[in-house]
């Protein structure tokens, strides 16, 4: 009940993120380092904690010696520690490229260590009131974030975003508030034992759970409520687009996940075959829109972001499937996805900074160019498609199975129906990474310069063949894609990107193909909490 | 059972086999051979010395948790093992003498390897195995030997294949309906695998339209690897369409009448030697399987009598690939009409040729008089249809196969014999080929004069040699029947020979239609997956490319469809959807 480690872990980055501002009036550069040793410190912390949660243990800690259900609890079991150590790692890693890339000035590093505090209080938290207060620090501070290069572009995007998140997170307080009206507790555990015995078709909670799942959706951007995602990602800086796409509407699945299973928990999702069934059409929708969306754009970062629309339709599906096989592919794809999408937002961000390219026509031959950041983001891309050995293969193949064993457990076509959306959207999902894949290594042949085909056929005349070639090229097929002015070089390797960053890079996607091998330790990971929620 | 029958149960002979046919790649040309020669000479002997006491399921154990009997000794396969040894060791001497390269022999002894392993089996599972090695072993000694060959043995290994396969699918509805592979635990094939069997090892028989791989493929390799190639795969068909139907049926007898008139027939109208000689395969298999196939309606003398044909068959049927090879080897001519007046040039050749043509047109005092008698006579008691002479439809069959027989043998004798003077004068038989030659026909000399011996190998001899079946080859109406056999031969050739060769040149087999109709379906199926193939390439690209249209240019494609609206969700239509989506929420939830 005293475990320190969990208020320390919300602490650190929030106490650290008055630092820049406070020094700013002495101190210009100070943001980073702060940022730095607050981000490194939490990882420390998260490493602990994690290391606690694998001993089986339970953290739990009350704040300020209140007691719950009075008193807000803070808890750490393996969902929520391994949701935790995804984002001290990403909030770390980002760090390198955000030191290069910009934004930059010491506001911007406080808001940045508000959003990693309130992501770790809105992991760590074991109350519903609390949860909305971290909630709304990290939407605060992503408002903030989104518009830090102060382009009217992105100021519009983080408009749109503040006017509907703001009435999200209305709506999930509007949802609690039901909730304490028909329980008159506030603690996640607490409230679970007083909704079993205020009943489950008590009007009160269901609308409670209705207007949560509505204000959390809007925050995970969820089909049709989704459109201020792909603005705010494709807008945003680019270094806060790889953080803010990894974590934020992660940590939202993560608290609908929470809310759904640990407080309110299956037999609520059991007793209404209406609320699960609603869920899951908007899920399968989301699927299928936030595919095929993503498969229409020539953006990368708005293409990416659709995708998440898409992906998280899965984890949405796999919560309203009640599952134990799906919501163990839920957890499984939240981290994964996670990771993924970090690496391949921070792969589109480094092309972006090296080469100047953010369109998918910018990128012919990209991979002769940099290898080592095309190869990681196709790795990454494949990832996402579900090739296995990867963890996006692992988190939708446990949700698909999760799917076919509720149809087949209740004769039902709804779960059928997810697996067969799941399906499509993969091949929605290959073919715009094909399309990409295509790009870096297939396209440009007989550009200037290229290998493959001699420039000048024979010496003599030529010359105004090429000049006339040239000129076709131009017209018809993009340009070759070449570094821009001061991009940063690194002995040893072709790609030019900060080589931080690009280190990052490739640890994401060598770590999303080691835990792709790592199915069963990942199950069994998950297995006291899925045992716990299933008992 | 002694403590030497018991080691040489531990043995599996093709093991030997295969063992030898590596030594004779490895080894010298002459020693290569010679222990080619030893590991036949092995499978003979312990095949000759299980006959005393060695019976049994040897080497019993279980393969992917199936029973399976690697080492069945019974009464079929002893006198299988026995024929297959001994012949095999006289072909190895004889492709010696006819500069066969190693690789052939080589190809050649991992082919009776898997023969020898087909014939021991003693499970259905086992058994399949070796036949598909078998498929895949000739087929290499077909293609050994390049040219021509290559294509025929293409066609050859698509046969093969797909009879394997068929037979493949009967083994395993066999095993879906009795539960094991054992021999020992059914009565041949379950019923419900009656027809998959049937073909699947039929193909391999023989069956008539079925048949066109034998001519097509026989006369084209090597002629050392032909007198392999003539005597193991039919032949072990024939044994293993017994294993499968052990009681026979009026519809194997039948289809065997057919095949001896058809095979013979079209044998007649041949001029490749070792054609012809294809196609008294299919002939003599008719006579074989004819045997078999009254299992139930005559009795085991059917059955002796079908065995000892194959037995004889085995022996004589080789002997003229021998005699027709040797021939070749030394002329270089494969057209009978370009022969002519060799018996003077090749004496040896020549009397090991009139053995051969006396054996298998049943002349007394050969093998082929013997077996052929006896399914003679089982035949002569089948009378559901019948035609002149008190006789049925299958005894008059069988018999004008035997006419046909005489008939194209003279014509092969005649043709390459006399038929004017020598235009060609090659030497005569090399010392190796002439033993190979001598003793296969020696063989059927001796088993026609010493006919108890024969008996004595043959499952049932104590029925047969008893006194409740009259067995006399001899009698009297045996002979006369040979002898008018004989004489509807004579004078059948030389009184049909033009219109024979007209018919020659006029008459095609099945094949003019078969192979350019698998051909055009080959060939068709592959242009229709292409273009299927390629129709849906285009559908998806097209649609792809409108897709991509669309994405590109969204606010016009909806103009097109007559909607002038702006698409992108702004600040208030997000909160619009945000509402009615918490609305709608709230009314399903609460209200359900």
């Amino acid at each position: 009940m005293t475990d320190v480690l969990l208020p320390v872990a919300i602490a650190v980055p929030l106490v650290a993120a008055t630092l820049p501002i406070a020094l700013g009036v002495r101190y210009d550069d100070l943001g980073w380092p702060v940022a730095a040793a607050a981000t490194t410190a939490l990882a420390g912390v998260a490493a602990a904690i994690v290391a606690s949660v694998a001993r089986g243990d339970r953290l739990s800690h009350a704040l300020g010696g209140y007691r719950p259900p009075i008193g807000i609890e803070l808890v750490a079991d393996p969902l929520s520690a391994a949701v935790l150590a995804l984002v001290a790692a990403v909030s770390l890693a980002t760090l390198a490229f955000v030191r290069v890339a910009g934004p930059r000035g010491n506001p911007f590093y406080s808001g940045y260590l508000l959003l990693v505090g309130g992501l770790t209080g809105m992991t760590l938290t074991g109350d519903l009131f609390n949860l909305f207060v971290f909630l709304e620090i990290v939407g605060i501070s992503t408002y903030a974030l989104i518009a830090a290069d102060r382009s009217g572009a992105s100021a519009y995007a983080s408009l749109k975003y503040l006017v509907v998140g703001t009435v999200g997170a209305s709506l999930y307080l509007l949802g609690v508030g039901y909730a304490f009206l028909a329980t008159g507790t506030l603690n996640m555990l607490d409230m679970q034992a007083q909704l079993a015995q205020v009943g489950y078709g008590d009007p009160l909670v269901r609308a409670s759970y209705a207007l949560i799942v509505a204000g959390l959706g809007l925050k995970i951007a969820v089909f049709p409520i989704h459109a201020w995602q792909p603005d705010a990602y494709q807008r945003a800086p680019d270094a806060v687009t790889t953080i803010v796409a990894a974590l934020v509407s992660t940590a939202s699945a993560y608290a609908l996940l929470r809310v759904s299973y640990t407080v309110f928990t299956v037999e609520f999702l059991a007793a209404s075959d209406a609320i699960t069934t609603t869920m899951l059409v908007v899920s399968g929708a989301s699927i299928l829109a936030g595919s095929v969306l993503a498969a229409m754009q020539s953006d990368l970062k708005r293409m990416f972001a659709y995708s998440s629309v898409a992906q998280f339709g899965m984890i949405v599906a796999a919560i309203a499937l009640a599952n134990e096989t799906a919501l163990l592919g839920a957890a499984v794809h939240l981290v994964g996805h996670g990771l993924i999408k970090f690496g391949l937002f921070l792969g589109v961000g480094l092309l972006a900074y090296g080469y100047g390219a953010r369109r998918l026509e910018d990128l012919a031959s990209v991979a002769r160019e940099a290898p080592f950041t095309a190869g990681s983001i196709a790795v990454l891309a494949l990832a996402l498609v579900g090739i296995p050995p990867s963890v996006g293969f692992l988190g939708k193949w446990y949700i698909g199975v999760g799917a076919v064993e509720t149809s087949l457990a209740d004769g039902g076509a709804a779960g059928i129906g997810i697996a067969a959306v799941i399906f499509v959207s993969t091949l929605f999902t290959l073919s715009y990474v094909a399309r990409l894949l295509e790009r870096f290594y297939f396209a440009g042949v007989g550009l200037p310069g290229d290998h493959g085909e001699p420039a000048v056929a024979d010496g003599g005349t030529s010359g105004d063949d090429t000049a006339a070639r040239d000129e076709t090229h131009e017209r018809s097929s993009p340009r070759r894609v070449s570094p821009v002015e001061d991009a940063p070089t690194v002995p040893g390797v072709p790609d030019r990107v900060p080589p931080a960053s690009l280190a990052a890079l490739v640890a994401a996607a060598l770590v999303a193909i080691a835990l792709g091998f790592a199915g069963f330790g990942l199950a069994e990971w998950f297995d006291p909490f899925l045992t716990e929620v299933f008992a | 059972m002694t403590a030497a029958t018991g080691l040489l149960t531990s043995i599996p002979p093709y093991v030997v086999l295969a063992v030898a046919a590596l030594a004779v790649l490895a080894l010298p040309r002459r020693a290569g051979h010679a222990a080619a020669a030893l590991a036949t000479a092995f499978t003979f002997g312990q095949a000759v010395l299980l006959g005393d006491g060695g019976t049994g399921a040897h080497l019993a154990t279980q393969l992917f948790g199936f029973d399976v009997v690697f080492f069945n000794v019974d009464q079929f396969s002893l006198l299988m093992g026995v024929v297959v040894g001994f012949l095999a060791t006289a072909a190895v001497l004889y492709a010696y003498g006819t500069e066969a390269p190693t690789w052939v022999t080589a190809f050649a002894l991992i082919y009776v390897s898997s023969t020898v392993g087909t014939i021991y089996a003693g499970d259905w599972l086992t058994l399949i195995f070796f036949w598909e090695l078998m498929a895949v072993t000739s087929t290499l000694l077909v293609w050994q030997y390049g040219g021509a060959a290559v294509r025929a043995g293409y066609r050859y290994a698509l046969f093969h294949g797909i009879g394997g396969t068929i037979l493949l699918g009967a083994v395993v509805v066999h095993f879906a309906h009795a539960g094991t592979f054992l021999f020992s635990a059914t009565t041949g094939i379950h019923p419900a695998a009656t027809v998959l069997a049937a073909i699947g090892i039929g193909i391999n028989c023989g069956f008539v339209f079925l048949h066109t791989w034998l001519p097509d493929t026989y006369p084209r390799p090597h002629v050392a690897a032909s007198v392999f190639l003539s005597v193991f795969t039919t032949k072990t068909a024939a044994y293993v369409m017994y294993r499968a139907f052990p009681e026979g049926g009026m519809w194997l007898a039948y289809l065997g009448g057919i095949m001896a008139v058809y095979g013979a027939f079209f044998a007649l109208l041949q001029y490749n030697p070792r054609r012809l000689l294809s196609y008294h395969i299919q002939a003599q298999l008719g006579y074989m399987l004819a045997g078999f196939g009254l299992a139930t309606y005559v009795g085991e003398f059917a059955v002796t009598g079908g065995f000892a044909h194959l037995f004889n068959n085995v022996l004589y049927k080789s002997l003229l690939f021998m005699a027709v090879g040797v021939v070749i080897y030394r002329t270089g001519v494969e057209d009978i009409r370009d022969m002519g007046g060799l018996w003077r040039e090749m004496p040896v050749t020549f009397i090991v040729y009139l053995v051969g043509a006396a054996s298998i047109t049943a002349v007394p005092g050969f093998n082929g008089f013997i077996s052929k008698g006896m399914v003679l006579d089982s035949a002569h008691e089948v009378h559901n249809v019948t035609l002149l002479l008190d006789s049925g439809l299958l005894w008059w069959l069988l018999v004008l196969g035997g006419v046909g027989t005489f008939m194209s043998f003279i014509k092969l004798g005649y043709y390459m014999f006399f038929h004017g003077s020598a235009t060609l004068s090659p030497k005569d038989a090399t010392p190796f080929q002439t033993a190979g030659m001598v003793l296969a026909g020696g063989a059927c000399v001796f088993f026609g004069v010493f006919y108890t011996q024969l008996i004595e190998l043959m499952p049932f001899t104590e029925l047969i040699l008893s006194d409740e079946v009259y067995f006399k080859p001899y009698s009297q109406s045996h002979l006369t029947e040979s002898a008018a056999l004989l004489v509807a031969g004579f004078v059948g050739f030389f009184a049909l020979k033009r219109p024979l060769g007209w018919l020659a040149h006029h008459m095609p087999d099945v094949d003019a239609v078969t192979y350019p109709a698998m051909f055009y379906l080959g060939r068709a199926s592959i242009w229709g997956v292409t273009e299927l193939w390629a129709a849906v390439d285009r559908a998806v690209m097209g649609l792809v490319g409108a897709i991509e249209w669309t994405a590109m240019n969204p606010r016009e494609a909806l103009g097109r469809a007559g909607v002038d609206a702006e698409i992108r969700t702004g600040i208030g239509r997000s909160v619009l959807f945000l509402t009615v989506a918490a609305g709608v929420a709230l009314f399903v939830f609460v209200l359900s």
